[in-house]
């Protein structure tokens, strides 16, 4: 009798760690969420604050006073606007150009064979190693030889092509079973009609995934801005802020301001997250048990 | 067992493309490559051998650099930077002192804390897995531009961060424009305030040994902080992806071997979770060799140069001192680096054949005379 | 190496190849077809509008020269536009290499010089109808290797400038306003108090330089061929400053969480700041509730000393409207025109028929007028301005740092430059 009690005690204080063990993680994982969290909510309230407001009292949630002062000036006062529809124009064209050229170029280096293939696949993924910074001045000095400095033109098509993507759709495309192509080829179909109609519809996935990256690479791209355009009707939200953050709109530190600014701009990328979120979550995690 | 037969595969493809079915599949190949081929190469194989050619010569920034009137000067731009003697030499050694300081605490930082919310999330049975993995990856999906914004906010004088460290009864540093080194502050909290004076003479590139030594500045390390913040999600999922691959037998062999839960992650979870570590690394180094956007947005170099990385040193020699043989070799050298710091932690991290007292443990042992096996 | 693989390396080496040479070819196509304005009195015109690019000190300054130049765009029938620039020289740079430069723009005397060196600057300044009314020692300023670059458009000096108000409450009086440095040590400890500083000012050499003229010292030669920076009169200048920093009568004004002297002079942080005739249209526009007056900066043990800026319009050597450019240039630097710059902002007229109205028009500024009298002007050799720079960044240390270290660096910079 002594030893089933015993045990039975044994087991009460394995089940009595585990549970505070649980505990402890979920505080854990809590705790972090919150300090990743925070700084966001704290971004959204003050942008709502007075800048008396914002400067007496930083770590409150709720302003004491609701003012959209900030957005009115933001809106009024600088090209904002402006900037949103330029980030806007950009990304659309990069995402197609690079959505259609990536898979294009990912699909005949994976099932078409020409001659100079494995070179063409070399050269990309030497030219995935060149990191970026080596690549600011140089491209400058392209754009402006090329005559497109200043223009949407310089802005748009050297960012339209991203070795990343077309790495991704290859290795897509190598995962498709042959036997479709060959049976469309064995009826006929020339390269082009196989590629756009059969299997371009199956990638749905990994276009998918190309799609938020793109957007999300070109939508937060900054120095490729900076050596492309010098006109402020060019400026894009991630150029117009960082001016922002270094003090046009008049002296004064103007924090509600530039948090604001900062805060519409993370908007669209916030809602393609939430919208995509398990697509780019499972895509690099395999099936999630939930 | 036998061997299973083979698999039928696709025929191998006929050598010859000119007839047949595959008849236009080389031409429909280049064709459907060409525009990745011309844009690739224009705006980026062509830029860097034209950016070589800048930091080989003396243009000045009016006119093409490919105009006659600009000479080639060898190696002068890359001696300047390096045994110049000169302001060049001295902000380029201190932006690679700024860097490489961010590098030492932002990579193992990242790494260990991504690996360890990997580890956290990806428990069996936890609920609200979705809630935490989106909070834990949201900050990597904003702009670093908007991210610097709210850094400059939370580490201002009198921002959230000093706040809350007043309510702890701290009194906070003004973080973005503080530029003490961090090991100098913290060595300035066990009374060692002044530098050996040796440490102030001398140096590589211009640079002394103390403030080499220094660490990074306080405002570098509130930048360190904001890339742990933004990068961490990212890799956290690339570690869950390898954690979810792990094959459970193994673990719950280790749980009836009696292995305690640490003594598994280390010698059973950790080591499959290699090329996830490598590609974590890898990521993180070349990642952080790059750091610009942040600075450009936030302290352009500032307080005391001590915030100047390598990259945005590049940007401000061409575009704002009109140095345009500095920068771009500055931007080359920086390239190297890069590469060097990828092989090097591809070494440390290579397979290694096991040592020999170890795989003595599974050789088959020599029948040893009187021996009871 | 397979035939196929090698076949391959052939085709795409021959479109990198063709790639290069065209744009070899596009290159000297570019450098050659530009018109070589910058030699000769040829000044180009066309009917594109103008952009003049500016460094703004305030919303003041920005709406005075946009209705500026609009009421010449309705005269002369040419269309211009101002563009506020972020960072004025990193965008004249970029402009410059890109050939798409603005066709005029602020340029100040210590970045002058490289602009000039290498080709991007039209030297307008032998063409200008009212070239004589010009103060000499402003056009000196401008003129690099014999060659008279572009129109001062006005200059200003720094000054103390003290808050009335705090300045009553810390029961101060007219008597009271510092003619040595231990007076204003004295006044700026009675003006501490609480958040407010006795004397804020910006941590660089623009401002600390002012200290360093009251010590007898100076960055490089009058006549720009010597580097003077490692003085003992620059030590005893910044040792001064050092000491006052430690004892928090003195702040930098992003220690107190402001971007400018000014604006710490604004939200009263400040008790006093050094800053120069665009104070005014600062104050004005951003903070009219203050009170404030400007008052001479003490003298130092060498006597009265200050800094001098001036700057001038800038035009491209690049620009397809030369003409309508001097033109444009001709009358904002009219006196009538200076005079109103001056309400809005506050500098003071680079045209010297202008003087006698400005002093009537200004008496609370005449401090400042005064200074140009015994004023230094900043080093303009090619390249000072990136020293300077590092001075700066050093000096962001002072409190912590030894002023003779900061200074023989300093001066191992110059030397360099002023070999030039």
């Amino acid at each position: 009798m002594s030893a089933v009690t015993s045990s039975r005690r044994a087991g009460a204080r394995a089940q009595w760690t585990r549970v505070a063990g649980r505990i402890l993680l979920y505080a854990a994982l809590v705790a972090i969420a919150l300090v990743y969290i925070y700084p966001f909510l704290v971004q959204v309230s003050t942008s709502f604050k007075t800048e008396a407001d914002a400067a007496n009292d930083p770590i409150s949630l709720i302003p004491q006073t609701w003012t959209i002062a900030a957005y009115r000036s933001l809106f009024q006062n600088s090209a904002y606007p402006t900037w949103f529809l330029n980030s806007v124009i950009v990304t659309v064209f990069v995402t197609i150009g690079r959505v259609f050229f990536s898979s294009l170029a990912g699909y005949a280096l994976a099932r078409l064979h020409f001659r100079g293939r494995g070179f063409v696949f070399a050269g990309i993924v030497a030219v995935m190693a060149v990191p970026g910074v080596v690549l600011l001045i140089p491209k400058f000095l392209v754009i402006n030889q090329l005559g497109m400095y200043n223009s949407y033109v310089g802005m748009i098509l050297p960012l339209m092509v991203d070795a990343g993507s077309v790495f991704i759709m290859k290795g897509f495309f190598e995962s498709i079973p042959v036997s479709v192509e060959e049976q469309a080829r064995v009826d006929g179909a020339g390269a082009f009609r196989i590629f756009w109609s059969i299997v371009l519809p199956m990638a749905r996935p990994a276009l998918i995934t190309i799609l938020i990256l793109s957007i999300q690479g070109s939508w937060n791209e900054l120095a490729h801005f900076i050596v492309s355009t010098s006109d402020p009707n060019l400026m894009t939200l991630t150029k117009g802020v960082a001016s922002l953050a270094a003090g046009t709109l008049g002296s004064g530190t103007q924090y509600p301001l530039k948090l604001g600014a900062a805060l519409i701009m993370t908007i669209p990328i916030a809602v393609v997250f939430f919208v995509f979120q398990r697509k780019i979550m499972n895509s690099s995690e395999g099936a999630v048990k939930e | 067992m036998s061997a299973l037969a083979r698999p039928a595969t696709a025929p191998a493809p006929p050598r010859r493309r000119s007839s047949g079915i595959r008849r236009g599949e080389g031409l429909a190949g280049w064709l459907f490559t060409l525009p990745v081929i011309i844009l690739l190469g224009v705006f980026l194989l062509v830029p860097v051998l034209m950016a070589l050619w800048v930091s080989f010569s003396d243009w000045n920034g009016n006119g093409s650099p490919l105009s006659p009137s600009v000479d080639f000067v060898g190696l002068r731009n890359y001696a300047d930077l390096t045994t110049g003697n000169g302001l060049a030499e001295r902000n380029f050694g201190l932006s690679l002192r700024n860097n490489l300081w961010y590098v030492l605490l932002v990579v193992p930082l990242q790494t260990v804390l991504s690996l360890l919310l990997a580890v956290l999330v990806s428990r069996r049975l936890l609920r609200g897995r979705g809630f935490f993995r989106t909070a834990y990856y949201f900050p990597s999906v904003t702009s670093s531009v908007a991210i610097t914004v709210l850094w400059l906010f939370l580490f201002s004088n009198s921002g959230a961060v000093n706040a809350i460290l007043g309510r702890l009864g701290a009194n906070g540093p003004d973080w973005f424009n503080e530029p003490t080194g961090l090991w100098a502050v913290i060595a300035g909290w066990f009374g060692m305030t002044q530098p050996a004076a040796w440490l102030n003479q001398g140096g590589f590139l211009e640079v002394t040994p103390w403030e080499w030594l220094q660490g990074p500045s306080i405002a570098m390390f509130a930048y360190v902080l904001m890339a742990v913040f933004t990068t961490s999600g990212t890799f956290m999922l690339i570690f869950m992806a390898a954690i979810q691959n792990i094959d459970p037998a193994l673990d719950e062999a280790g749980m009836i071997d009696g292995a305690s839960g640490w003594e598994r992650f280390r010698q059973i979870t950790l080591p499959q979770l290699r090329p996830a570590l490598f590609t974590v690394l890898t990521l993180g180094l070349i990642g952080c060799w790059q750091v610009f956007d942040q600075i450009y947005t936030g302290t352009q170099g500032a307080p005391g140069k001590t915030t100047l990385t390598p990259a945005y040193l590049s940007y401000q020699a061409s575009f704002g001192s009109q140095q345009w043989g500095d920068g771009a070799a500055i931007a080359f050298i920086l390239f190297v680096i890069i590469v060097a710091f990828t092989l090097f932690q591809r070494w440390v991290l290579r397979d290694r054949p096991v040592s020999r007292r170890r795989i003595r443990a599974y050789q088959p042992k020599a029948p040893q005379g009187g021996a009871a096996s | 190496m397979t035939r196929h693989t090698a076949r391959g390396l052939v085709a795409v080496g021959a479109l990198a190849a063709v790639a290069a040479l065209t744009l070899a070819g596009c290159g000297s196509g570019f450098s050659s077809g530009s018109p070589s304005s910058s030699s000769g009195t040829g000044l180009t015109s066309s009917k594109k509008p103008l952009t003049i690019m500016i460094g703004s000190s305030g919303d003041a300054e920005t709406t005075a020269v946009k209705d500026a130049v609009a009421g010449w765009s309705k005269k002369s029938g040419v269309s211009a536009s101002v563009v506020v620039a972020t960072d004025l020289q990193q965008q004249l740079s970029q402009g410059f290499a890109a050939s798409a430069p603005p066709d005029l723009f602020y340029l100040s005397s210590d970045i002058m010089a490289g602009f000039a060196d290498n080709g991007s600057l039209k030297a307008y300044g032998d063409l200008l109808k009212n070239k004589a009314d010009f103060y000499p020692s402003l056009v000196k300023n401008f003129t690099y290797k014999n060659r008279f670059y572009c129109a001062p458009k006005d200059f200003s000096t720094l000054q103390l400038v003290i808050d009335t108000d705090l300045w009553k409450k810390a029961g101060l009086t007219d008597a009271d306003i510092p003619t040595t440095w231990d007076q204003l040590a004295a006044d700026a400890k009675k003006l501490t108090s609480g958040k407010t500083k006795g004397l804020v000012f910006n941590g660089e050499y623009a401002r600390l330089g002012v200290f360093m003229a009251q010590a007898g010292g100076r960055l490089v030669s009058a006549d720009g061929t010597r580097a003077e920076a490692d003085s003992s009169q620059n030590a005893a200048a910044l040792d001064y400053v050092k000491k006052q920093l430690a004892a928090g009568t003195f702040a930098y004004a992003k220690d107190v969480g402001a971007g400018w002297g000014g604006e710490a002079f604004g939200k009263q942080t400040a008790a006093m700041t050094i800053e120069g005739n665009w104070i005014t249209g600062a104050m004005s526009a951003d903070f009219p509730k203050v009170k404030y007056k400007v008052v001479e900066l003490p003298a130092g043990p060498a006597g009265k000393g200050t800094l001098q800026f001036t700057t001038c319009w800038g035009m491209a050597a690049k620009s397809p409207n030369q003409k309508a450019a001097l033109d444009l240039v001709e009358y904002l630097t009219s006196a009538d025109q200076q005079l109103a710059f001056s309400k809005a902002f506050g500098p003071m007229p680079s045209v010297q028929s202008a003087a006698a109205q400005w002093k009537s028009d200004n008496a609370a500024l005449t401090p400042f007028l005064a200074g140009a009298a015994y004023a230094q002007g900043v080093p303009t050799n090619a390249g000072a301005s990136d020293v300077v720079n590092d001075f700066n960044s050093q000096l962001a240390t002072l409190k912590s740092s030894d002023p003779a270290t900061i200074l023989t660096s300093v001066q191992k910079n110059l030397e360099t430059v002023v070999k030039k």
